[in-house]
């Protein structure tokens, strides 16, 4: 790799930001706008005002993964139960959209995936009902119930979760160099089908911050929260708080077994990478789809030679047996 | 140099021989007769000893002195012409190995005749295995889903598996089918191609349950041994068998094979040839009160018995020595590509027990392709998974195959995966697995299997030119691994490779050798991790810098 590691990563982040598929943000911003008129007509007089939340709101969202969430938040009286505001609600999408998407209930959202459009693109939205915790109090408190459809980490299913997406969505506002970092761990765990939560990343990665110094270049940034978390996901005690639910322990979703897991997967990962920087490449990928728009992008602004894709006889990943 | 005097001098000083008989040289041999006594004894014990003109080395295994005292051949580990077995270390110096060896006849004294220890090994009866007609039959048997009853008999369904050598005379070799009892079959063990070859030829058993031996582990050597341990039915049955089948196949040698448990209800097979016109039975007229009733019933003449030889080769006994995990032997096997790799797993995985493989390649074996597979000459132009399919049968009796279509990865897969139920109907025939290898090292393949939604293993190998590397991949992340490290990290040398004469189709160099080391190592790898139920990371196996040792890097 003759890029240095610090470069490599920034040609990373710049392969996988979201302008790139303008066009595509654009489209899903139409529809949930659509959708939110749609429930704000539907539960008038029932429901504060919905709220954009996921990894585009949190602006971690990377181009080849990204969550268009939108909470709805009912008020109390609204409904009996909560199973009845999530059933009810998905009846609604059901019957607004099941001619021109996938309609189908989730965790504890209610996920609507449009049918691809004449460019082939496809919409994916999730709606997430909750219900206010506290009669009136929604807009001081921001806290919610919502119903957990099917099993979501510890809780069982048919059960409720208490949470506060706003407080979430505060906790990492205004942290950029956090949102760097957390991105590239989502581009580590799409890129190598990771099961593990985006927002447990999100969160070990703040609590990094908040804990250790971290500074210097992107990879020495990224490098010392993956330390951290090689350290400390196995330490006994080790807590990560929803910052919209303090009794909601993020670490409670991996057992011992995982944890170790996660653990050797970080120290290998710096291992192989200070052995040898190209594997960057292999946990790291460049979105592909971008690179020349990058080295478009960067030719424009430096006149340096463009890039060109290189074939050979036989290509050079070819592989035997 | 063997020397009497040095001999009588050294012995003489062991403080448990109480006294020499005699030491004298026969042609080369070196025979004597001492006795031995110490505390535990009760008296004075007598054995004679014989030392090869080998010694202090051994000879086929076998120690070049022994000891004898026919009158102790009821005790364990004792010949039947009372020879102990004793297996001592190997020492160059002949005193030192000369103490070793008196030492170890007390040490099987104190065990075996003060102590009576009965070891928790079965050890099978001992057998003088003998040929007939100058030539050898062997009975190759495994285990039944049936219980025999004591008394049981009927006929046994053989086919010839081969006639060779051993020992330098001819031997054929029978597989043992099935048996009938009552007209109903049971059938062997064996995989369905051993089931299904043709079972033409047949012999007699009869179920005795208990051991055709004297002191339960010399086998009976006279038919007249037999008298109370086979039924009078089966003798009037055997003799009706000969009487029906005399005329047109007299002279035809014919198994009868006798049945005993051994431990944990397990079956042993002992074969007695007898040939059709002599079998050792006579008629004796039946007398009731002194009074002859008309009847007739066969009994056992006084006769040698020839003893065929038989071989206990269930499935625990054949991989006895050695196996892969139960969570991969146990386990139902796909091999998507079997040219050098595949080949090479397939063979390793039925080798060490795998039951269950499929295999498929649309591919044809060439004659160059033997020189780094499993493939081999003798077939010549094939398929490579029918080629395959007939040496990992000839290696297990106990591997299931069965071939998949051959375009269905290569061409079809590639076709249906576009669609929702073009991927589910490929995710369920994958998911008929429960172990995935992927060896066809088709990129285009390896991304349609990465992205579906399996619950089976997936494992991708591959390597690089001149076998520098071995890349295994497990899924789901596969595809970008692996295309990762071949297109930007491995050092995959391109400009290197073997051009055939005769058309532009480069492949890569690396011999068997090369290749075999990375995948033996490889199998090695994951069967640890099956085994200790490890995380399954991707790996990276190379050959040190340096050469000597194999690494694996983990990603």
């Amino acid at each position: 790799m003759d890029l240095t590691k610090q470069e490599y990563l920034d040609k990373v982040l710049k392969t996988h930001k979201m302008s790139h598929i303008q066009d595509l943000v654009d489209k899903h911003k139409e529809k949930r706008n659509e959708i939110k008129e749609k429930i704000e007509v539907k539960y008038s007089g029932n429901i504060y005002s919905s709220m954009n939340s996921g990894s585009f709101a949190k602006h971690t969202a990377i181009n080849v993964k990204f969550d268009w969430d939108l909470v709805v938040p009912y008020k109390k009286d609204s409904f009996d139960t909560l199973e009845k505001m999530f059933n009810d609600i998905y009846d609604f999408l059901y019957e607004a959209y099941k001619n021109e998407a996938y309609v189908r209930k989730q965790k504890v959202s209610i996920g609507l995936e449009f049918y691809a459009d004449k460019d082939g693109d496809i919409i994916n939205i999730d709606v997430v009902p909750g219900r206010e915790l506290n009669k009136d109090q929604y807009n001081d408190d921001s806290k919610l119930n919502l119903y957990v459809n099917s099993q979501y980490g510890l809780i069982d299913e048919k059960s409720y979760l208490q949470t506060n997406i706003k407080a979430q969505i505060d906790h990492i506002n205004l942290k950029n160099n956090e949102r760097e970092i957390i991105r590239l761990l989502k581009i580590w765990k799409k890129h190598n089908n990771e099961s593990y939560k985006s927002f447990f990343l999100e969160l070990f990665t703040i609590k990094a911050f908040e804990k250790e110094t971290i500074e210097g270049n992107l990879w020495e940034k990224l490098k010392k929260v993956m330390e951290y978390i090689k350290d400390n996901v196995t330490k006994d005690g080790f807590a990560l708080n929803d910052p919209g639910n303090s009794s909601n322990n993020l670490m409670d979703i991996l057992d011992t077994y995982n944890r170790d897991n996660l653990s050797s997967k970080m120290k290998r990962m710096i291992d192989n990478i200070e052995d040898n920087g190209n594997n960057l490449e292999s946990y790291f990928p460049k979105n592909k789809n971008f690179e020349k728009d990058e080295n478009d992008a960067s030719n424009s602004g430096y006149g340096l030679k463009t890039a060109s894709i290189s074939t050979s006889i036989p290509p050079n990943n070819t592989r035997f047996g | 140099m063997l020397n009497i005097e040095n001999i009588k001098e050294l012995i003489s000083d062991i403080s448990f021989i109480s006294k020499i008989y005699s030491i004298e040289k026969k042609d080369s041999i070196i025979e004597g007769k001492i006795g031995i006594f110490f505390d535990g004894l009760d008296e004075v014990l007598d054995f004679s000893f014989e030392i090869y003109p080998q010694y202090p080395l051994k000879h086929h295994n076998s120690e070049s002195i022994r000891f004898s005292n026919k009158d102790l051949v009821e005790k364990n580990h004792i010949m039947e012409d009372g020879y102990i077995c004793i297996h001592n270390s190997h020492n160059l110096n002949f005193k030192q190995k000369l103490l070793i060896d008196f030492d170890s006849l007390k040490q099987w004294i104190e065990k075996y005749y003060i102590n009576k220890k009965k070891d928790s090994n079965y050890e099978h009866i001992v057998v003088e295995e003998s040929f007939i007609d100058d030539k050898y039959y062997s009975y190759i048997f495994t285990d039944i889903n049936y219980k025999f009853s004591k008394g049981d008999y009927g006929e046994v369904k053989l086919s010839s598996l081969s006639n060779t050598i051993f020992k330098e005379k001819a031997i054929q070799n029978f597989l043992v089918n099935g048996f009938i009892l009552n007209k109903a079959n049971i059938n062997c063990q064996w995989n369905s191609y051993y089931q299904n070859i043709n079972a033409d030829k047949r012999g007699l058993f009869y179920f005795s349950e208990e051991h055709p031996a004297k002191y339960n582990k010399f086998i009976l050597k006279n038919w007249k041994d037999f008298d109370g341990l086979i039924s009078k039915d089966f003798l009037n049955f055997l003799h009706k068998f000969e009487e029906k089948n005399l005329k047109k196949s007299k002279g035809t040698i014919l198994p009868l094979f006798f049945g005993y448990k051994t431990i944990n209800d397990k079956i042993h097979w002992q074969v007695a040839l007898i040939k059709l016109g002599e079998f050792p039975i006579i008629g004796e007229a039946e007398v009731l009160l002194g009074i002859k009733t008309g009847q007739w019933n066969s009994k056992l003449i006084d006769s040698d018995i020839q003893w065929a030889l038989t071989r206990d080769t269930s499935y625990k006994y054949f991989f006895g020595r050695g196996i892969l995990d139960q969570s991969i032997t146990e386990k139902k096997i796909l091999i998507i590509g079997v040219g050098a790799i595949g080949s090479m797993v397939a063979k390793t995985l039925t080798r060490s027990g795998c039951k269950y493989i499929d295999i498929v390649d649309y591919d044809i074996k060439e004659p160059e392709n033997v020189c780094r597979s499993e493939y081999m000459f003798q077939f010549g132009l094939t398929d490579k998974v029918t080629e395959l399919e007939q040496i990992l049968v000839s290696i297990s009796p106990f591997i299931e195959i069965t071939l998949l279509k051959d375009e269905f990865f290569e061409s079809i897969t590639k076709i249906i995966y576009k669609n929702d139920e073009g991927k589910e109907f490929l995710t369920s025939i994958l998911d008929d697995y429960d172990i995935v290898f992927d060896c066809s090292t088709d990129n285009d393949l390896m991304s349609i299997l990465n992205n579906l939604d399996l619950k089976c293993d997936l494992i991708n190998l591959s390597i690089t030119n001149h076998a520098q590397e071995l890349v295994c991949g497990f899924y789901p992340n596969i595809y970008h691994f692996v295309d990762t490290q071949f297109g930007s990290i491995l050092k995959n040398d391109l400009n290197d490779l073997y051009e055939p004469t005769g058309c532009w189709s480069p492949t890569f160099k690396a011999s068997y050798n090369d290749i075999n080391t990375l995948v033996q190592f490889s199998i090695k790898h994951i069967n640890n991790l099956y085994r200790e139920s490890k995380q399954k990371n991707n790996f990276i196996l190379k050959m040190s810098h340096d050469n000597l040792k194999l690494e694996i890097k983990e990603y």
